[in-house]
């Protein structure tokens, strides 16, 4: 079945389109005060030259990552690479009083820029780890760990961090809002199937087995009637792992089911093995009892009572046992195995002239 | 009514096929169709004007639904025979609460169907196991309910017989009954819920300052 999804069910892409543009704003915006950070020291530095090459150098690679958006691995390692390139060449700009003065390096917060990428792309583990990578650089360029230096590599490190976790979460969220969109649009569906289903064929279908005295079309029709219906059906609750025992019961010919209004939910698994053994129990009363079997579904306090009689001749009492000798019960012990498996009983019983009945409790 | 006067009957559906099948079937069996409806507003205003002896309603009807055509009609003392395709279950309910006497599956037969029709307009309840199993699973649902109809273990035991396809001769066999107090114990059954239901309205009614 082709199902129709509205085309605002991939918000993954806006997610990740804002995700992007958010570390696009910091690459910008730290490298706007890097220059003006550079600006103020530019007549005290050791090598001015230098100072306006590697400017030059970023101002160009944060137009190249501002552009290539969402980047590729390996943009993401150059990216890094060319971010420790430029904080070490602080080396060579700054004189010797200006680093131990722990003046800005010149990249300033713009080499936390890769961090925040990594941590968008990879989630929070890469995040931190980008985040150590770029304060070893800290430390290696002023010689030491001083104590602005080690507040600058744990806040390096808790960006990673963070951002990764807070962009998984959001990733999450968004799968699962997905997910929502996608099945209320596919029970959408389902329900304008059923209705045009219901209003068309199905009718079709009824009135061929009503009006046709050929007996095969009959069945051929009444039998399409009730797979179609139960195709339509809304099968159970995803969202609760539950079946309605209902839709789940053999519908077709020759069988008329009994059951209560409203749904008798019970878990999947053990909603189609009692199914299963109802299924078997109906089986076996068409093959050695009569022309039609009815199912009695009951929605018993605490238990589940589906009762199975065929319209055949009966069992005389006292020849169960010998029934079952033959064979008659052969059926008998895959019900009773498949029931017990539920932690349920099955009685057989048989009235002489009012055919023979099969009892299945299953507890809730 | 007299066994002479023949019976006269509105059939509501809203799909022309079914209508035209439907009334063939009555009239070939000797029965008066003095009406058709194809929406649960003409329905109603057709027994207003005519005021037959049964309607025979589909439960899936645009404007009023066989539920709403149901609750309008019963008081003029038009009978309902509910009509309806399998898988309507809960609509079925609420038809039969709200006074409808019998039930049948679309797929049903036309001597079925005229048996039906009979049945109904002599005041007969039409049982079948799927009423039955429908009634037993709105009992036990509402048990807990205070003021709530409750069957007695008597009704209950005829109940499921019932719905397990047994005919009322049959239920009576099991039971020793006779098929006079089964028929009673079945019809009670109805009676019970459909009772609960009107007073459920008036209570309803009443509080709402609607009387």
């Amino acid at each position: 079945m082709t199902l129709l999804v509205p085309s605002a069910a991939r918000p993954e892409l806006r997610l990740e389109a804002a995700l992007w543009r958010a570390v696009s704003l910091f690459r910008l915006t730290s490298l706007l005060y890097a220059v003006v950070v550079v600006l103020a020291s530019y007549r005290n530095y050791a090598d001015r030259r230098a100072a306006a090459v590697v400017l030059a150098v970023m101002a160009v690679w944060t137009v190249v990552t501002v552009i290539r958006v969402p980047p590729a691995l390996w943009l993401l390692v150059v990216d890094l690479a060319v971010t420790l390139a430029c904080q070490q060449s602080s080396l060579l700009i700054l004189t010797q009083q200006q680093i131990e003065a722990g003046r800005p390096t010149i990249t300033v917060c713009w080499a936390a820029a890769p961090v925040a990428a990594w941590a968008v792309l990879r989630g929070w583990v890469a995040g931190a780890t980008a985040g150590l990578v770029v304060a070893v650089g800290a430390v290696v360029e002023r010689s030491g760990a001083s104590q602005a230096t080690v507040n600058s590599c744990v806040l390096l490190v808790l960006l990673g961090s963070v951002v990764g976790y807070l962009v998984q979460l959001a990733r999450r969220a968004e799968a699962s809002a997905a997910e929502a969109v996608r099945l209320r649009a596919e029970t959408a569906e389902r329900e304008r199937l059923a209705r045009s289903v219901h209003d068309g064929v199905l009718q079709a279908l009824a009135l061929v087995a009503r009006r046709s005295s050929d007996p095969v079309l009959v069945e051929l029709a009444t039998g399409q009637e009730q797979a179609l219906r139960q195709l339509v059906a809304k099968p159970g609750d995803v969202a609760t792992g539950k079946s309605d025992l209902r839709l789940l019961l053999p519908a077709r010919p020759g069988v008329e089911v009994a059951a209560p209004a409203t749904a008798v939910s019970l878990p999947a698994q053990v909603a189609v093995e009692l199914a299963a053994a109802v299924g078997a129990a109906v089986d076996n009363a068409l093959q050695h009892g009569g022309s039609t079997a009815w199912i009695l579904l009951e929605d018993v306090d605490g238990s589940v009572v589906v009762s199975v009689r065929d319209d055949g001749p009966g069992i005389p009492a006292g020849r169960l046992a010998e029934a079952a000798m033959v064979g008659r019960l052969g059926v008998a012990s895959s019900i009773r195995g498949r029931v017990q498996d539920l932690g349920g009983t099955v009685t057989w019983g048989s009235t002489p002239g009012q055919g023979t009945e099969v009892q299945i409790v299953v507890p809730r | 009514m007299s066994p002479a006067e023949p019976l006269r009957l509105v059939v509501a559906d809203d799909h022309p096929i079914w209508r035209d099948a439907v009334e063939r079937d009555l009239v070939a069996a000797g029965l008066t169709v003095v009406g058709t409806a194809g929406d649960g507003e003409k329905a109603v205003r057709v027994c207003l004007a005519v005021k037959p002896d049964v309607l025979i309603c589909d439960l899936q009807m645009p404007g009023l639904s066989g539920v709403e055509v149901t609750a309008r009609v019963v008081p003029l003392g038009v009978r309902v025979l509910v009509l309806s395709a399998s898988g309507e279950q809960q609509d079925v309910l609420e038809a039969v609460k709200a006074g409808a006497t019998g039930y049948l599956l679309k797929s049903a037969e036309a001597g079925q169907l005229v048996d039906a029709v009979r049945r109904t307009a002599g005041g007969e309840a039409v049982f079948t196991a799927g009423l039955a199993g429908l009634l037993l699973g709105e009992y036990r649902r509402t048990a807990a309910e205070a003021g709530a109809p409750q069957l007695t273990a008597r009704e209950t035991e005829v109940l499921r017989l019932v719905a397990k396809g047994l005919t009322a001769k049959q239920v009576a066999e099991r039971l020793t009954l006779s098929h006079r107090t089964v028929e009673n114990h079945v019809q009670n059954t109805l009676t019970k819920l459909q009772l609960h239901n009107r007073s459920q309205l008036v209570r309803y009614a009443l509080e709402q300052g609607l009387d």
